[in-house]
């Protein structure tokens, strides 16, 4: 009988406090706490570098994943000269088209911020920062690598911090082009989704599209959500199926998503979510 | 006292899983050491400790991460009636119904938060999720339960030192 009451009780607390966290009501107390965890937190981030190189090498040898992880950062250097370049190209072409067209985007102003916590569940891919609403940062704001490539958005703002939802996150989805390298500096356009692997994937891209392993993708800017020609990785491997109505495919995201210790966070951008009509 | 200890061992492991343990990932999932630490309670001290101790490290957990508040003071909960396990004895030790419950523990907290997450509107892929995360955790979870289970086990069973009555300054 203590158990039935027990159960009811715990049942009830719980679907309150989800109520209540869900209203926001419990922000300052989630602040509180992360303002309590964080100095340990990030001593103990610190720590567990050494043991995060013992875990991968367990099964591949340490120095090869040290040379892995430099590799992959100049692959990331390497790829958004490459984008930014293919973009300009065709940007130009587009320009000299739509003559007249004034280009007035500013330019972009970040706040940096540290990563001081990892969200342990296995069903979202978010991190926190200790940047927060006093900070400038709003929901929906867009989140780079410290190497410029797009890594997701502010998913909850506290006063002091914040959680980020990776672009791995089920959650998410970006309006995206890949840049197929064509004879005309051709695009495709789709979607990429998270679904709790480190690969994304890419949607609702057109059957007819000419996509190859190593093509970059970057955002379309459609939407709203995102500025345009951000780079988030390259394809990793296309799904041909006659068939289908649309193309889909799979993307490594540029960033190493699992070790991101700096963010920058683009303020002066306001996501088409966080406008008004 | 005990309570006090529950939640000072509650805090500092969910700080420890949201900092040291999404490095010490294996097959693809991270070690949850605050189902193993209130499964460990639960076994160990006893149904009657869990009742408090588990809802106490289910909330830590939550203020810890960016799951609402109740979330995991839920998924948590089956610890509390799986800990009847402890009283059956269905076998002479001790640690190997722990690593049982740890296992399905870990399966009922996957699917108890996958169902939170969905009912408030997140987008939660339950076969990716039961396949990658569930299922995996069921595995790694016990594999880790050693390192709760061995230093809690030998707090509790410890022997106290006796003293010559009560009020005594003098103490074997």
């Amino acid at each position: 009988m203590r158990l039935l009451w027990w159960t009811l009780a715990v049942m009830s607390l719980s679907l309150f406090s989800i109520l209540l966290s869900e209203n926001r009501t419990l922000d300052p107390l989630q602040n509180l706490s992360l303002t309590i965890a964080a100095p340990m937190e990030n001593g103990l981030r610190d720590i567990a570098d050494p043991i995060s190189g013992f875990f991968r090498g367990i099964f591949s040898r340490g120095d090869l994943v040290r040379e892995n992880e430099r590799l992959r950062e100049e692959l990331e250097r390497l790829q958004i000269e490459t984008a930014a370049t293919e973009d300009a190209q065709r940007r130009l072409q587009e320009l000299e088209e739509a003559l007249g067209v004034k280009e007035n985007r500013p330019d972009d102003v970040f706040v940096v911020a540290d990563v001081i916590a990892q969200d342990p569940s296995g069903f979202k891919r978010a991190l926190a920062i200790d940047r927060g609403s006093k900070d400038g940062l709003d929901e929906g704001m867009v989140v780079l690598s410290k190497s410029g490539s797009l890594v997701g958005v502010v998913s909850l703002v506290y006063e002091e911090f914040a959680w980020l939802r990776l672009i791995s996150d089920p959650n998410n989805a970006v309006n995206i082009a890949v840049l197929t390298g064509g004879e005309e500096g051709s695009e495709a356009r789709g979607v990429a989704v998270g679904d709790l692997r480190s690969r994304l994937s890419l949607e609702m891209l057109p059957t007819e599209a000419q996509i190859q392993e190593g093509d970059l993708v970057i955002t379309s800017g459609l939407g709203g959500n995102y500025p345009r020609t951000l780079l988030l990785g390259s394809v990793t491997s296309v799904e041909e199926k006659p068939q289908a109505l649309s193309k889909r495919a799979t993307m490594e995201p540029a960033a190493d998503l699992s070790s991101l210790d700096t963010v920058l966070i683009i303020t002066n951008f306001r996501p088409a979510r966080l406008e008004g009509p | 006292m005990k309570y006090a200890v529950a939640l000072a061992g509650s805090f500092l492991v969910a700080i420890l899983a949201t900092s040291v343990m999404p490095y010490v990932k294996v097959l693809g999932v991270a070690p949850d050491l605050v189902l193993i630490f209130a499964v460990c309670w639960a076994m160990i001290r006893g149904q009657g400790e869990a009742l408090v101790v588990v809802p106490m490290a289910g909330l830590l957990r939550d203020l810890t991460t960016s799951d609402p508040v109740g979330t995991s003071m839920l998924a948590l909960s089956p610890i509390v009636l799986l800990a009847v396990i402890r009283e059956l004895r269905p076998v002479e030790s001790d640690f190997l119904p722990t690593l049982a419950v740890v296992a399905i523990a870990s399966l009922a907290y996957a699917v108890v938060s996958m169902a939170v997450l969905t009912a408030i509107g997140d987008d939660v892929p339950w076969g990716t999720g039961m396949l990658r995360v569930a299922l995996p955790s069921m595995l790694v979870n016990p594999l880790f339960t050693v390192l709760i289970y061995s230093p809690m086990r030998w707090l509790t069973t410890r022997p106290k030192r006796e003293s010559f009555g009560v009020g005594s300054a003098v103490q074997l």
